[in-house]
């Protein structure tokens, strides 16, 4: 696998999922940060710099779509790709989340391969 | 709302069950996993209580929970599936069911209620129906009137669920109530039809008779059909049928347009390198004009090469020559390419190019004539730029012969490519060697088809050892005004 310094942030407030992700993130060679909520989320872009984000869109505190958008407008944040996780149906809410500012998505439940390619094109 | 209707408590249960080797085989002292595996096996088995502790509970926010863990429960499943070499092979054989189970929330084998009854006779062509209505009743009623003939339904209590299990889970026919609450008949209807994916799946509006302006307008906004309340059991299963069908011809469509995209990914690899995006797009617009297995047609050959060109880079740092070369054979690629020559090779500093194949034009000799002029014309920018850099100028001997060669997919199965040979080839190489710096040389064959704006100097003879007949070849002067 490439990319053994790539670093991710994983945005998730469901524990499970969390842990799951991240977990074969890093079978996957990719470094994994996590963060719970939305401002947080932020924090975390800001202090260590990952080479692209997963982020949930229904989060605590900030939704993904503030998030998206927040980090977009901030120069020091917005080459930083994002990709967004979501669990809705609706291709209304796909587009809502690109029109935030995410560069793609992906829809739950995950397709492991497809997210990493997803990734791999972004970095 | 009852059990049986919430679809994601019967997957849940599924999973459960389809767990149960899991759950023994680990039960079992004998079998060591190691620290990895272990801890990923752990966070299953986890997940897997949990889907097991809210059984017996429901709701929304409870199926949103199941939904969660049940994409922990595939994630880790397919994680442990990936090392299932690495893990003991009591574990690593009950990991397939489980993963089917988790993969769709539909049991695809398994006895259908017509099955259990035994009496009714079943359809033909039993497909998955998504049955979405606010009232219990009318999905009870729906539900038992199509799996007693044999299709699978699925039930949803409001717009919402039904966009979210449209998402998941492969449906061949939605019947779609139109009035609910939150999101209506009408609004599911037009998401369906925003998304690539779920445009096909056709769509049975049910409503009251008081609403058949509404009907009218899902129809215009792509409805298949409809369906009056109370509803006759047999219009619907007709109607499912017909939907069921339809979605059957849509499907095979869409296979029929991966194969074609298959062929077109395949026909931009072959010629992408050597051919300009124009002519792929017209070899892809018609592709039975083009045979691939080979075939013999008239071409007109273009060799090029740089005079002396080894002796002049030999104090260069490799480098250097790389780009010196990389410049003069980029703007070399850019003139053959926008006239519409295909570029057979690179072969060092020369290059070979030729016109006519795979796509064959009336003026593919006019064509190439012109675009040797052109290149020579390009060599002073080429030369501008060396000069600046401190890079040695170049001069450039161009030959063009017209004649029959096959053209096809040559080489192994390991690396083949799209290929010419015959003896034109060999002749056009003969040229080449005699043809002077900044020179066109053509042959007699090319002559022969030289426009009138275009005029050619002195005959000359081209004699070797060994060839008895002399190639009879001509100097490209320059375009008449």
């Amino acid at each position: 696998m490439t990319g053994n310094s790539l670093k991710v942030l994983l945005v998730e407030d469901n524990a499970l999922n969390r842990d799951m992700l991240s977990r074969r993130l890093d079978r996957a060679g990719f470094t994994v940060i996590t963060a719970e909520d939305g401002a947080a989320a932020l924090d975390e872009m800001r202090a260590n710099a990952p080479g692209a984000v997963l982020l949930d869109m229904n989060l605590p505190v900030k939704d993904g779509w503030t998030v998206a958008r927040e980090a977009k407008q901030d120069p020091a944040l917005a080459a930083i790709p994002i990709i967004a996780l979501t669990a809705h149906a609706m291709e209304a809410d796909r587009q809502k989340a690109l029109s935030a500012g995410c560069d793609d998505y992906a829809t739950k439940p995950i397709d492991f391969p497809a997210l990493i390619a997803k990734l791999e094109a972004l970095l | 709302m009852s059990d049986s209707d919430d679809t994601s408590a019967e997957w849940a249960a599924r999973i459960v069950e389809a767990a149960g080797p899991l759950k023994d085989a680990m039960g079992r002292r004998t079998v060591s996993v190691s620290a990895d595996e272990r801890r990923d096996l752990d966070a299953l088995l986890d997940a897997l209580a949990r889907l097991t502790d809210l059984a017996d509970q429901s709701g929304r926010e409870v199926k949103h929970d199941r939904l969660n863990i049940i994409g922990a429960v595939r994630g880790y499943s397919e994680m442990l599936a990936e090392e299932a070499s690495k893990l003991h092979p009591s574990i690593a054989k009950t990991l397939p069911p489980l993963l089917g189970a988790v993969e769709s929330p539909v049991a695809l084998t398994g006895k259908t209620s017509a099955a259990k009854a035994g009496k009714q006779k079943l359809v033909q062509d039993p497909g998955v129906i998504l049955a979405v209505d606010d009232l219990p009743e009318n999905r009870d009623l729906v539900s038992r009137l199509l799996s007693r003939v044999g299709h699978t339904v699925i039930t949803a209590e409001s717009g919402e669920e039904a966009l979210e299990l449209l998402e998941t889970m492969g449906v061949d026919v939605v019947l779609l109530d139109l009035m609910m609450p939150g999101i209506g008949g009408a609004e599911v209807l037009q998401h369906l039809k925003n998304d690539d994916r779920l445009r096909a799946t056709p769509v049975i509006m049910i409503s009251g008779r008081q609403d058949m302006d509404q009907i009218v307008a899902c129809i215009e906004a792509g409805a298949d059909d409809y369906l009056l309340k109370p509803f006759n059991p047999v219009l619907l299963q007709a109607r499912i049928s017909a939907g069921i069908e339809r979605k059957r011809w849509f499907d095979r469509e869409d296979q029929y347009r991966e194969q074609l995209e298959r062929r077109e990914r395949f026909i931009r690899a072959t010629f992408g390198r050597y051919l300009s995006d124009e002519i792929v797009e017209e070899i892809l617009e018609s592709p039975e004009g083009l045979n691939l297995g080979g075939d013999l047609r008239e071409v007109t050959i273009m060799m090029s090469d740089i005079r002396g060109f080894t002796t002049l880079v030999e104090h260069l740092p490799p480098q250097q020559v790389v780009t010196l070369l990389n410049r003069y054979l980029g703007r070399m690629t850019d003139i053959i390419l926008e006239y519409g020559g295909t570029i057979d090779e690179f072969l060092g500093d020369a290059v070979l190019a030729v016109f006519g194949a795979p796509k064959k034009q009336d003026d593919d000799t006019e064509r190439a004539l012109r675009c040797a002029l052109a290149m020579q014309a390009a060599m002073d920018e080429v030369n501008e730029a060396n000069v600046k850099d401190d890079l040695p100028a170049l001069s450039m001997a161009i030959a063009l012969n017209t004649g029959s060669v096959v053209a096809g997919n040559i080489g192994s199965e390991r690396r083949s490519k799209y290929g010419f040979v015959g003896h034109a080839m060999n002749v056009t190489s003969r040229i080449e060697d005699a043809a002077g710096p900044g020179e066109v040389l053509i042959s007699d064959s090319t002559r022969a088809k030289l426009p009138k704006a275009l005029v050619v100097g002195d005959r000359r003879e081209l004699s070797a050892k060994g060839i008895e007949e002399a190639l009879v070849v001509f100097p490209l002067t320059e375009v008449k005004s």
